[in-house]
């Protein structure tokens, strides 16, 4: 049924709420591919039977990820009028024992991790559950969730990604709603340039500028596309994203469409995130079903749709120029820039290329208004950021922070240090391109500009946190392999420089290196970064680099031995 | 239409001429013109690999890399791809260029081992030998002197439209071959890729009437032989190919005569109905 005045867009909210907040218990299993990695799909499997068997009142919804991975699997109950409660490292034996304390109208205490009163979902709808339950910690005091602050996650681990009434309920796609019916293009369009969005891709250009140099440039056909190809190691921010909340990137980019002028719209995304790609397929199917994608959205004279193009896995078909090729069916090799894909993109056609995260944060901006947003971050840095905090810390998980956050805060007080009660010694930021930044360097603030001057990059988010038994110099040649493996081929310095800085690596760690193979490591360092073509290989000696300025006696130790 | 194709018709229309200045000297240009076609027209020189001004503009062998300076930034770049504007300043040979070029030509040694255009490219810039591991491949079928700089790809497939090689594997792995490094059903046997191959690195051999490029799986692409002298003179297909595209079309006697012969024959033919009618009026 297509949703195509006000009333119908209320009627469907009613719906959702419904859903979201059951007469009935609703209990929910965190169903990402991480959660469905530690055993969540076989506790779902198993809730469903006894419930069936049993033949219980009880509403079972898969969710998506909360964020917790350390206490995966997450299991929450609600019964009406009370607060939710999350039930943290859930084994599948614990289902009767769960179903048990839900029929008497309880939940297992010794399994709750925490309770949620209430939820602002920031889209002007707050979702009040009641209160209860005094001996369960509240969401806020639990130190990993109480240092975060959830806009991007809003929704995730909490409404059903596979039902598009339960993101209408919690205020979804009433932003695309307000903008296609009562704001002008420029306006939406005004609002992001004031909102002062950054690429949430790694390189931190305005977002509203690149919108407005698309939006600008005559041309029949224009598309937009939304870069899916997270292949960093150990980051999955945007996956998550659109595994968990796959709605709120839609909404993004019909936001982003209407302010460009654009009426097709892809998503890039890797095949190895099948998930992700069926939740996305699923999503987009629902959204046409209610009218909000395809011809005439809303009942408005703005049509737009989006298509899903699958990647075949190379980590540079990330690079802007590289996913243009994989998307029109050539090798995924990068070309020189200019022209830039606000120029020739897709198809030779004028194309807006934004990340998962960048397109996930203009509903809130539309709905909320730039001046909102800007109170969020820093200055020049506003808004918020999704880091995957991964490696030797204790509470590895998804962390969603204001830009300018430290890295300490990050580290130690959502992540509570290194795992085991080991010394954090370094982070590496921004994937395999980022460097390693020792931990006296924790002071510096998470924002572009702050981690470029220290060495590092942004980059997508990942945060690899390495306790003091790590050894720097093979980190570096960990990362240096991996850049290697994923060079395109096409310049020599990326694809030969890479090799044998590789090489020398390996000597290096075997004890054979000595003081002039530091030297070419670093010259050879320097040439791959002045002279790549592309973004990978400007950047993919960073590991090396950074390592050789911090920790450069670990080096030293091995060509002395 | 290739991107070569749209370069030529792009910059067709409305020449306007403006003022470029490299090392410090002015030179006119042609605006969008590639700055490295100005500074060979102008006997500078850029060191490069993988530049042929008819095919589109690619930018992977580094080498021609030069300092641009706008609003007092230095900025490096490939004057290969770099579009001439008024008032572009550039420097080709700066200490930090020659630094970097010393060592792409140090990795062009390691990969290239054999080739002598490398090495005597290197030794242009006092670089005589290289601190990385020499990459040598006794069974490589371009002689270890394949630089990847992708022209034999690109004028297969851009200009001679035959899409016969392409690049394979990728990174490190990155070599030049036919599908499947099997022989190619439809290589034209042209040479084109030989003719453009900055480093000599591929083979061609005709013997009788086959032509082997023995660079690309030892393909090989039937000769045709001159009715007059014997000789083989051009590959069939190619022969055919190129002989269609002839308006107005070749007279039917000369057509499968190699091209030395076609004079002589015609020549021939003359003297001979000279002869004729001499001896008819007899």
């Amino acid at each position: 049924m297509k949703i195509e005045s006000h009333a119908g867009f209320i009627n469907q909210q009613r719906i959702g709420l419904q859903k979201l907040k059951p007469d009935i218990p609703r209990i929910t299993v965190g169903l990402a591919t991480c959660g469905a990695a530690v055993g969540g799909t076989a506790i779902f499997e198993r809730l469903k039977k006894s419930i069936e068997e049993q033949g219980l009142d009880i509403s079972l919804i898969p969710t998506g990820c909360i964020g917790y991975c350390r206490e995966e699997p997450i299991v929450t109950i609600t019964h009406p009028g009370k607060p939710l409660v999350l039930l943290h490292k859930v084994q599948e034996e614990d289902t009767d024992e769960i179903l048990r304390a839900v029929k008497s109208g309880s939940v297992p205490f010794d399994k709750a991790l925490c309770q949620i009163e209430a939820w602002d979902h920031l889209m002007g709808y707050t979702i009040n559950y009641g209160e209860g339950f005094e001996e369960i910690p509240l969401y806020e005091e639990i130190p990993f969730f109480g240092r975060q602050h959830k806009v991007i996650l809003r929704d995730t681990g909490l409404i059903n990604p596979e039902d598009i009434d339960e993101f209408i309920a919690v205020g979804g796609y009433s932003a695309a709603y307000l903008a296609l019916t009562g704001m002008h293009p420029d306006q939406v369009l005004e609002e992001v340039e004031k909102s002062g969005l950054r690429g949430r891709g790694g390189a931190g250009f305005p977002a509203g500028l690149k919108w407005r140099i698309t939006r600008e440039k005559e041309s029949d056909i224009k598309y937009i596309i939304c870069n899916g190809d997270e292949g960093d190691p150990g980051a999955y921010m945007n996956r998550n994203e659109m595994e968990s909340d796959p709605h709120m990137l839609i909404e993004g980019m019909i936001l982003g469409a209407y302010a460009i002028g654009v009426q097709e719209g892809l998503i890039y995304i890797r095949a190895e995130y099948p998930l992700a790609i069926k939740r996305l397929k699923h999503a987009i199917e629902q959204a046409r079903e209610y009218g909000i994608l395809g011809p005439n959205i809303f009942g408005t004279a703005f049509s737009f749709d989006i298509q899903i193009a699958i990647g075949a896995g190379a980590f540079v078909c990330g690079e802007s120029t590289a996913l243009i090729a994989s998307i029109e069916g050539r090798t995924g090799r990068p070309h020189p820039r200019p022209p830039r894909l606000t120029d020739s993109g897709l198809w030779g056609k004028p194309t807006d290329l934004n990340n998962v995260e960048t397109w996930c944060n203009v509903p809130v901006i539309i709905k909320n208004g730039s001046d909102w947003y800007t109170t969020i971050g820093a200055p020049n840095n506003t808004g918020t950021k999704v880091f995957s905090l991964v490696g030797d810390v204790d509470k590895v998980g998804l962390v969603e922070v204001p830009l300018g956050t430290t890295l300490s805060t990050i580290v130690f007080d959502v992540g509570n240090g290194g795992a085991d009660g080991k010394q954090v010694k370094a982070v590496q930021t921004g994937g395999p391109s980022g460097g390693c930044i020792p931990a006296r360097l924790f002071d510096t603030t998470v924002d572009y500009e702050s981690l470029n001057a220290i060495g590092t990059i942004m980059g997508s988010g990942g945060i690899v946190v390495m306790d003091e038994e790590t050894d720097m110099v093979d980190i570096a040649r960990y990362f240096i392999s991996f850049a290697t493996g994923e060079s395109c081929g096409k310049c020599i310095p990326c694809r030969e420089g890479l090799k044998h800085l590789l090489l020398l690596l390996n000597r290096i760690l075997a004890g054979k290196g000595t003081d002039a193979d530091l030297v070419t490591l670093k010259d050879l360092s320097e040439t791959i970064v002045a002279t790549s073509l592309c973004g990978l290989g400007q950047s993919a000696p960073n590991p090396v680099l950074t390592t050789l300025a911090y920790f450069r006696e670990e080096y030293e130790e091995l060509v002395r031995s | 239409m290739t991107d070569a194709a749209q370069n030529r018709t792009e910059e067709a229309p409305d020449r306007v001429t403006i003022t470029v200045t490299i090392n410090g000297k002015a030179y006119p240009a042609e605006e969008g013109e590639i700055l490295l076609a100005v500074a060979i027209r102008n006997k500078i020189d850029i060191p490069h690999l993988c530049y042929e001004a008819s095919l589109s503009p690619y930018g992977a062998c580094r080498l021609c890399m030069v300092e641009v300076r706008k609003k007092g930034r230095t900025e490096m770049t490939t004057s290969c791809t770099l579009r001439a504007t008024e008032g572009l300043e550039v420097f080709t040979d700066t200490p930090e260029i020659l630094r970097h070029r010393k060592m792409l030509l140090e990795l062009y040694l390691a990969e290239a081992p054999k080739s002598e255009v490398i090495k005597s490219l290197a030794a242009k810039y006092g670089v005589t030998r290289t601190r990385f591991f020499r990459k040598v491949e006794p069974a490589d079928p371009l002689g270890n002197r394949c630089v990847l700089c992708g022209l034999c790809v690109r004028v297969c497939n851009e200009i001679m439209g035959g899409g016969v090689i392409s690049f394979v594997n990728r990174g490190p792995y990155t070599v030049i071959s036919t599908p499947f490094l099997e022989e190619s059903s439809i290589c034209l046997g042209c040479g084109a890729c030989a003719q453009v191959c900055p480093t000599h690195a591929i083979e061609i051999e005709d013997t009788g009437d086959v032509r082997v490029m023995k660079s690309w799986a030892e393909t090989k692409v039937k000769l045709r032989a001159c009715p007059v002298c014997g000789k083989y003179f051009a590959p069939d297909v190619l022969a055919e190919k190129t002989l269609a595209k002839i308006n107005p079309p070749l007279s039917q006697e000369i057509l499968n005569i190699c091209p030395e012969c076609r004079g002589k024959h015609l020549a021939q033919q003359e003297i001979l109905a000279a002869s004729g009618n001499f001896n008819g009026g007899k």
